[in-house]
């Protein structure tokens, strides 16, 4: 690891003044938990010259929890940990309570951190390797493409590959979550908010971004409108079920009026650059009964769209799977 | 033969097992405290006054001319010594294989060091490579040393006979089947802290499975003699197999040791670890079998492709354990510009029973017959007989639905059960290499001390365990002293050695050192030496229990203390044993995912030493096995040369919520009076086990490994369609 400093802010003014300090050429990063950070730091693939720790910052691990109409607002700096355990996030909030559940070990929950999930860097083995410098690393080439493709994506790739390895975007996305921004500059905070839909962006836009943040700015909370009435599920597999990361995921949710479908999101992990939102696969699942045949027509078409590389075609089966799963699951819950 | 001879020749036989106390019972590891509570010193914790870091560096590319700035480091304040490595390149001057050592340096702190070789800026010139099986047998393909890349073995066997019996058989299986390169992944990486401060000797703390041979190989960067060199091992965190050899990591850190006169410790990166320090070989195994509806194994013929990088790779040869009626085994090796594999838990058997118990398997389900009895059949030994049929019983066999095969795919529930099987063998026998001492003081204390190491599979315990036994003490009234080299000549610590070198020689010291106080003290009791008897703390007589005398009484009668030496006695060290294992997997045949539910063992080991270890040395087995089959092949890209999972998160190691229940049994009708060592046999048959539940669960055949969840749909979906 090479040398680096470190500060640590007490409040978000103090952290935004710091993140828009002079603009020399230092590489300035944020730091939560730093559960995905410190490993790039380590294996050469993030060299930062400073660090701006979040966790002196009181007001970013602030829950606010709504109800009865009212939003729920989650600081950035909540933990993983938090998220998959508090009772009244679960309560309100299942789908992100299990997705939550499903990362890492304990130790990487108890560390890991809202923000931090939503803004890690892909997992693909070239972007992870220090001596490949592939598109996303400001190179020419995706290595994927023509290389070891199991863990890339089939769905919205181009010009690369890499996959959105977040376990809670997908849940938060599925709810209809959006992010509070906030932007450097010095004074009282400019705060911006985005919904998760528009927060994360395809590499065709930038190949070497998963999300629309600027230099400077700082994911500070979470906000999810009230869910009640609705149903929901994360499921996601694993090839280590002790740990790992996603290899397919799907985040679901409904709302049911009688016996039929009245609202649904559906939104894909682990199989494209961003939270993949099957659009049409929700307009097909309004107002139909969740029956063995609409299971079918609806895990067709979440995935009709999916061209998949040399090695990572299981995903197409493995991600019907899960939908079914999902589907019958939710069907069945009372 | 004067009664005295005639008894220690009695007692030096595992005689009187039925009265034991200690052996062949449960007893808790005597180091357990330290290594629970940290007190235990690895040779990652060693720190010497004015020690230096060092620090490794190796090429990322497997073949190419590095080129670096050693000033640059040097001028670092706190970087002491900056050195390339240009040995074993090629003509050219480039390396020959992926994480070749190319330099190394020596800082006062390990960021220091870190710092040096940031600042070597080492650029590199590529050159051409080969770095998998097909990118080596490509016909324009880049030369891994002399020769060609494919280098063909002796045939054994009559293809003539396998092709005439083929064609009468009532079916044919033809398949290939692979195994990735897996690594040994111990907690400890590989490494020494080098004492030298200039002068004429030199103390090598090294994670060694061999630490008498540390001295002679320290002792040439040394520029010294072996006998100047001291090796100490205290304690160490795994190396099966890995750690026979004192390694590149070792060598360098004398030699950066003898650049700086100082201390150095240099332990490897998890990364450097994957690449530079051995590995199990990948293994590429076509085959066509033949069987008859009877149930008869008919015929084999095998092709083996051993994957071992710059080595020839190991694999003990097909038909593995099997006996088919006719047979024909082509082996050889495919050369690639990666590091050469070394031993690895049962070298080449785990290997070699993947390939033989699929095909066992699928044949058995070609001809429609039960695929326990079909191993029966075809297994000539009969031990595995009793021991496939009580595993079998323990995993629930006789009940199972499926035990003519899968359902058919449109059948296959959510999550469908499978079970599965496999045999395993070892068969090495003890070295006479190790002598043994136990010491008794005046004071009562007694030390059982051998230059041999416990790698972490309980030998203190043993040694311990087998003194204190003899002279009827309890096991924590023996001191152990283990792992340096000025306790005398020992072997090493591989290939399932130790216990069958070792034991017999603590025993001979035992039974000596017992001998040579009872003719000490029987004059005392008024009796002969061959009347005298020790046990429950106290020396009797054998014609007269109720003589006795304490044994800390007994001890305070001597004027000095005594010391014996005991060898290597081969009659007390067995060789050659078996295991059954049998797996139940659940399949998710939505996703593919598999989940071990339970898994069986079956071992015979002669006498076991130590039933508590012996049994967690199974159960290690079956986990490692379990992760081989499920998770374990280290990543390299062929175009880029780069190993792309160099750490834990992505070289996927089974984790505690992977874990089944595990039934680790003692083969107790194995009645052979001697012991054995078992690290290696229990590794060689889970993954088939688990390979063939998979095939039993749901129809999905993997013939490559490890099975992970997207081979597992994929072939699911297949069925689904076909």
């Amino acid at each position: 690891m090479k040398t680096f400093g470190i500060s640590y802010p007490e409040t978000v003014i103090g952290a935004r003044a710091e993140l828009s300090g002079p603009t020399d050429e230092r590489d300035v990063r944020i730091i939560a938990g730093g559960q995905d950070l410190l490993g790039e730091m380590k294996d050469g693939t993030a060299l930062p010259d400073h660090l701006v720790s979040l966790e002196r910052i009181p007001e970013l691990r602030e829950v606010r929890l709504g109800g009865g109409g009212d939003d729920s607002v989650i600081g950035a700096t909540v933990t993983v940990a938090t998220l998959a355990g508090d009772a009244g996030i679960g309560e309100r909030f299942p789908m992100l309570a299990e997705a939550a559940a499903s990362i890492g070990t304990p130790q990487i929950r108890n560390l890991g951190t809202l923000g931090g999930n939503l803004c890690q860097r892909p997992r693909c083995l070239y972007y992870r390797s220090e001596a490949a410098t592939c598109l996303t690393k400001g190179g020419s080439t995706c290595f994927a493409y023509s290389g070891l493709n199991k863990h890339n994506a089939i769905l919205g790739g181009g010009p690369n590959y890499i996959l959105h390895p977040s376990d809670l975007a997908p849940a938060l996305c599925a709810y209809d979550a959006s992010v509070e921004i906030v932007q450097p500059g010095s004074g009282l905070p400019s705060v911006k908010s985005l919904t998760l839909g528009d927060f994360f962006t395809l590499p065709s836009v930038d190949p070497e971004q998963e999300n629309v943040l600027e230099p400077g700015e700082l994911v500070s909370s979470v906000t999810i409108p009230d869910r009640a009435g609705w149903k929901a599920t994360y499921l996601k597999v694993k090839a280590r079920h002790s740990y790992d990361f996603a290899l397919s995921a799907v985040a679901v949710a409904l709302r049911f009026e009688g016996d039929r479908v009245a609202d649904a999101r559906i939104v894909l992990g682990a199989v494209a650059p961003i939270p993949w939102r099957c659009r049409s696969t929700e307009q097909l699942l309004s107002g139909e009964k969740l029956d063995e045949e609409t299971i079918r027509a609806a895990r067709e078409d979440a995935l009709r769209r999916a061209k998949p590389l040399s090695q990572n075609g299981y995903k197409i089966p493995m991600t019907q799977g899960l939908l079914t799963r999902a589907f019958r699951k939710l069907a069945g819950e009372e | 033969m004067s009664s005295t001879l005639r008894q220690e020749n009695e007692e030096r036989a595992w005689s009187g097992r039925d009265g034991w106390k200690i052996l062949d019972h449960d007893v808790r590891r005597v180091d357990g405290p330290d290594k629970l509570t940290g007190r235990a010193r690895y040779t990652h914790d060693v720190r010497l006054e004015g020690m230096l870091y060092g620090r490794l560096v190796t090429c990322p590319y497997p073949v190419a001319v590095p080129a670096m700035n050693l000033e640059v480091a040097l001028a670092i304040d706190g970087v002491e010594v900056a050195i390339e490595l240009d040995q074993s390149r090629n003509e050219y001057g480039a390396t020959v294989y992926l994480g070749q050592p190319i330099a190394a340096v020596a800082a006062r702190s390990p960021e220091l060091a870190e710092d040096a070789v940031r600042a070597l800026e080492v650029s590199y010139d590529r050159g051409e490579w080969a770095v998998t099986r097909e990118q080596a047998l490509e016909e324009d393909a880049a030369r891994v040393g002399e020769g060609e890349n494919l280098v063909m073995g002796q045939p054994r066997g009559d293809i003539a006979e396998v092709e005439q019996e083929l064609e009468e058989c009532d079916a044919i299986v033809e398949a290939t089947y692979t195994m990735p390169v897996q690594v040994h992944a111990s907690m400890e990486t590989h490494g020494a802290v080098v004492e030298y401060r200039g002068g004429d000797e030199a103390t090598v703390y090294s994670s060694s499975q061999y630490i008498n041979a540390v001295p002679g190989s320290a002792s040439r960067p040394l520029e010294l003699q072996a006998s100047q060199v001291v090796g100490i091992v205290e304690h160490m965190g795994g190396g099966f197999g890995a750690k026979l050899s004192f390694g590149v990591a070792g060598l360098v850190a004398c030699r950066l040791a003898k650049e700086a006169g100082a201390p150095i410790h240099l332990m490897l990166t998890r990364e450097q670890e994957f690449v530079c320090t051995g590995n199990r070989s990948g293994s590429y195994q076509w085959m066509r079998g033949g069987a008859n509806k009877d149930g008869s194994f008919v015929a084999l013929d095998t092709l083996i492709r051993n994957l071992g990088g710059l080595g020839r790779g190991s694999h003990p040869g097909q038909p593995y354990l099997y006996a088919p009626k006719a047979f024909y085994t082509a082996p050889g090796f495919v050369r690639t510009h990666t590091n050469a594999s070394c031993p690895m838990r049962a070298p080449g058997r785990p290997q070699a029973s993947f390939a033989i118990e699929s095909i066992v398997d699928e044949l058995s389900h070609a001809v429609g017959f039960d695929p326990l009895e079909f191993r029966k059949k075809n297994l000539p030994d009969e031990v595995y007989h009793r021991q496939l049929d009580r595993v079998a019983r323990e995993i629930g066999w006789s009940e199972h639905p499926n035990r003519t095969g899968p359902p058919p795919p449109d059948e296959l529930p959510e999550k469908a059960i499978g079970i599965g099987f496999g045999v395993g063998a070892w068969d090495v026998p003890g070295q006479p290499d190790c002598q043994a001492r136990v010491q008794i003081e005046p004071d009562g204390s007694v030390t059982a001390i051998s230059g041999s190491q416990d790698i972490g599979t309980g030998t203190r315990t043993f040694l311990a365990g087998i003194v204190a036994e003899e002279l009827g003490l309890p096991i924590e009234a023996v001191q152990q002293k283990l792992g340096d080299t000025r306790y005398g000549p020992a072997g090493l610590s591989g290939g399932s050695l130790t216990v069958p070198s070792l034991s017999p020689a603590v025993k001979d010291a035992a039974v000596k050192a017992k001998l040579a106080l009872f003719e000490r003290v029987a004059p005392l009791l008024e009796t002969t030496p061959d009347n005298l008897r020790a046990a429950g703390e106290a020396v009797y007589l054998a014609d007269d229990p109720s003589r006795r005398l304490a044994w800390k009484a007994v001890c305070a009668t001597l004027t000095t203390g005594l010391s014996e030496v005991g060898e290597f006695r081969a009659e007390l060290a067995g060789s050659g044993v078996h295991g059954a294992q049998a797996a139940r997997v659940e399949v998710d045949t939505l996703t593919g995912e598999v989940r071990v539910l339970k898994m069986v063992a079956v071992q015979d080991c002669g006498i076991p030493l130590n039933r508590l270890t012996t049994r967690s040395q199974i159960q290690g087995a079956m986990i490692g096995s379990l992760s081989y089959g499920l998770l374990e092949e280290r990543l390299i890209d062929a175009d880029l040369g780069l190993q792309l999972n160099p750490g834990f998160v992505d070289y996927k190691i089974a984790g505690i919520s992977d874990m089944p229940e595990f039934v680790a049994i003692i083969d107790d009708e194995d009645t052979r009076q001697k012991v054995t060592g078992i690290g290696e046999p229990p590794v060689v048959p889970g993954q088939s086990a688990i390979a063939n539940a998979v095939f039993n669960a749901c129809g999905a055949r993997v013939r490559d490994l490890p099975i992970t969840p997207d081979k597992v749909i994929e072939r699911i979906a297949a069925l689904r369609e076909e």
